[in-house]
């Protein structure tokens, strides 16, 4: 029992309930934190709940398959239709066809084109539609959001008619002005990463104005105002006030950017297929020759357990890099 | 009071109505069979077993229908009948299918393979282990290809079906010169090279691929190699249209053949469905009016055109999960040699794969002229199709890297001939 300072200077009586009050108390305190303590449990055991058909989802529709994909690729199929564990010789097999480092070539002009032309323009449109278009914004953040809405099919079927020489529609216009196409740059295995690139700038800039207007109208008025009584305008305050604010937007875009590279696959099945002679070849369109035309299911898991690797490692090496601020409000994510 | 009443009303309407389906069977079918013709057959089919009833999906063939495929094995849901490629194809779900010969045998008597088209039968049994004398599919149509001409613009341009590849230049130059495409090839579409290939190569020697991918012949023998470079010819002498290799067959090549603004395409015998499909239709495609059809004209003295090449469209496999219901065997065997058969040959979506059967209802005399050249030529045609994926594969790859000037012929044809020992020694 605890002993109130000066309390021996006080009656028996006095004390006598004053213990009595005190042992009382003591108990009341003591419920009270093996309530909170039971509170603060079955709190975190609600969390817990709460967090729980997530992470089954998680794990059924993600870890899961991801699993049982690592699995396959240590597998190849026997022609009675049955596997037998073949080790890293799917992995080896793939490093060594030179398919492969036509993708990785690939891979990497795509990434290294698409994702600053994208950020420019999409940066680009969305500062003039926000500072320059009042009535009509609107309808310029519908026109040039469009094409991420519409469909990879019907955007292929364009785009290979505007390809076409001859009868195509670019032709239509070009030869006004006496330019004739002589091939089809998706036809030629110089030209055809390049065409399949200038297709998805088209379809994704969207996106990132979509992305970079979130973020301008998130811009701190009270930094723009300081910026402007210091003497900032135009280019100058687009160049060195705007665009460091607009940073976790861009790094955002950054990491979508890397992500979807890796991820594209129906523009090109759609319009070139991987050819000519696989000039055009992606990841995508690699696996899904793998294991669905050829009926390789080995190397084709091996092929995307790569991918994975190889998405996991740039994402984790550019939040290493750049940080993790990645929403256009420049909240912080974790 | 009301509450129970409505209560017992639906308990006693549930009971009957599952009741009613016990007693209809059903029977699951997947395919990319064209969906309007594939209703007709099934109802057709419906109409003659009103005890079973078929539920047909249908996929578009890349990518949906061969990844649904894929998925649904693995997870062992096949459906009970699926639509099929021989070769390939058929190989890959070998595994997941019933060999069908007892329950052929039992329908159609013991000689029912003989009715079948040899060049068909020949496919059936494609890529099949050594020995296995199974079949795992059963055909339901046949395809002969050849070139098919628009007659309405050749006529207006005093030209005739070509019998020389001078004439075929000369024809390609006059539709160039009056403002049309002269031949449409969908280069980007591996399918429709190979089949353009398959023509040149079994002119400069019939029945050369098929050995080539046996291991018999190799694909680098100087017949193959002169049929790479009259392929290479094709699109240099301007007999395909430039950019081809851009170009896809469907939709754009076929909607702009079917508009009159094509001189000539290289396709098959189920061009002549186009003139079933809902109206408005074009001038040329109504009743194929406007369309005939010539094999491809020898390219070198001292060839022969082209043979008929082609084989199975399309067949059906039943599967493991089929085979445990007699009613899935009953739509398949109507499907390719019955009353679904005779649907889907009406609607002329493609020639028949047993002997004995042919179109019937509203079709004019030059289809059914069309129709019957393409019969005929049918029991002597060459193999279209490839046992191996990776050999179409690699073939594709050549005649795409050849044709854009990438890869030399002989080259080319070594890769095609690595992918075959490849294929033939994991056999």
């Amino acid at each position: 029992m605890t002993q109130l300072p000066g309390a021996e200077t006080r009656p028996a009586l006095f004390q006598c309930k004053m213990a009595s009050i005190m042992s009382a108390e003591a108990m009341r305190a003591g419920a009270a934190v093996a309530a909170v303590k039971r509170r603060s449990a079955s709190r975190a055991s609600t969390l817990y709940l709460f967090a729980l058909p997530a992470t089954l989802l998680f794990v059924v529709f993600v870890a899961y398959p991801i699993l049982w994909v690592a699995e396959q690729s240590l597998y190849a199929g026997k022609t009675d239709g049955g596997v037998v564990f073949a080790g890293l010789a799917n992995y080896t097999t793939i490093l060594s066809d030179p398919t492969f480092w036509i993708v990785v070539r690939n891979m990497a002009l795509w990434g290294a084109i698409t994702i600053p032309v994208q950020m420019l323009i999409g940066g680009l449109l969305a500062y003039f539609i926000e500072r320059h278009t009042h009535a009509l914004r609107g309808f310029f953040r519908t026109m040039f959001f469009l094409p991420v809405v519409t469909s990879v099919s019907v955007i292929s079927l364009v785009w290979v008619q505007i390809y076409a020489p001859y009868y195509g529609i670019a032709q239509e216009y070009l030869k006004h002005i006496g330019i004739v196409m002589m091939t089809s740059p998706i036809g030629d295995p110089k030209t055809a990463i390049y065409a399949l690139i200038v297709v998805n700038i088209w379809q994704w800039t969207g996106f990132s104005m979509l992305m970079y207007i979130a973020g301008i109208a998130n811009l701190s008025s009270e930094v723009l105002d300081a910026a402007r009584i210091d003497g900032a305008r135009g280019w100058r305050l687009a160049v060195h006030v705007i665009v460091p604010m607009l940073a976790p937007a861009t790094k955002s875009l950054l990491l979508l950017g890397v992500i979807g590279t890796l991820q594209t696959f129906p523009i090109v099945h759609l319009m070139t297929g991987g050819g000519p002679n696989r000039a055009s070849e992606v990841f995508g369109t690699f696996i899904f020759k793998q294991s669905f035309v050829l009926g390789d299911t080995g190397t084709g898991a091996a092929l995307s357990v790569i991918v994975l690797v190889v998405a996991l490692a740039l994402s984790l090496i550019q939040i290493a890099v750049l940080g993790a601020r990645l929403s256009p409000a420049g909240r912080e994510e974790s | 009071m009301r509450k129970m009443l409505f209560l017992a009303t639906t308990i006693l309407a549930a009971a009957l109505s599952s009741a009613a389906n016990a007693e209809q069977k059903e029977v699951t079918v997947w395919s990319w069979f064209v969906q309007s013709t594939m209703q007709k057959s099934i109802a057709a089919f419906e109409k003659a077993h009103p005890d079973i009833k078929v539920n047909y999906t249908y996929y578009n063939y890349s990518p949906e229908y061969i990844t649904a495929l894929k998925a649904a094995a693995a997870s062992g849901s096949l459906p009970d009948v699926i639509g099929l490629q021989p070769g390939s194809l058929t190989q890959q779900y070998r595994e997941n299918l019933e060999a069908v010969n007892e329950r052929a045998a039992k329908q159609w008597g013991d000689k029912w393979a003989e009715k079948v088209f040899p060049v068909n039968r020949k496919q059936m049994l494609m890529g099949n282990p050594k020995g296995d004398e199974n079949y795992y599919i059963i055909p339901q149509e046949s395809q002969v290809l050849c070139i098919w001409y628009n007659r309405k613009i050749f006529e207006k341009l005093n030209l005739s079906p070509p019998k020389t590849y001078a004439d075929l230049k000369a024809a390609a130059k006059a539709l160039t010169d009056g403002g049309y495409i002269p031949m449409f090839q969908g280069a980007a579409d591996g399918w429709q090279n190979e089949n353009v290939f398959l023509m040149l190569a079994n002119q400069f020697a019939p029945g050369i691929t098929d050995k080539a991918q046996a291991g018999e012949a190799k694909w680098t023998a100087p017949e193959l190699v002169a049929a790479m470079k009259a392929w290479k010819g094709l699109f240099d002498d301007g007999i395909f249209q430039q950019g081809a290799l851009g170009a896809h067959a469907y939709p754009t090549g076929a909607q702009l053949f079917a508009q009159g603004k094509v001189g000539m395409m290289a396709l098959g015998s189920w061009w002549m469905q186009e003139s079933k499909f809902p109206p408005p239709l074009s001038e040329f495609v109504q009743n194929m009016d406007g369309f005939d059809f010539f094999y491809l004209p020898p390219v070198k003295d001292g060839n022969s055109a082209s043979p008929p090449v082609g084989g199975i469209d399309i067949g059906y496999g039943l599967t493991k999960n089929g085979g445990k219901k007699p009613e899935a065997w009953t739509f398949l065997a109507e499907l390719t040699n019955g009353v679904g058969l005779q649907e889907a040959l009406n609607d002329l979506n493609d020639l028949p794969a047993f002997d004995g059967n042919a179109p019937k209802g509203d079709i004019t005399d030059h289809v059914k002229d069309m129709s019957a050249r393409f019969m005929a030529d049918l029991p002597k045609a060459e193999n279209q199709r490839f046992a191996s994926p990776a050999v179409a594969e690699a073939l594709d790859n050549a005649l795409a890297g050849v044709a854009a000037g990438s890869i030399e012929p002989e080259a080319a044809l070594a890769t095609v001939q690595a992918a075959t020992e490849k294929a033939l020694a994991a056999k």
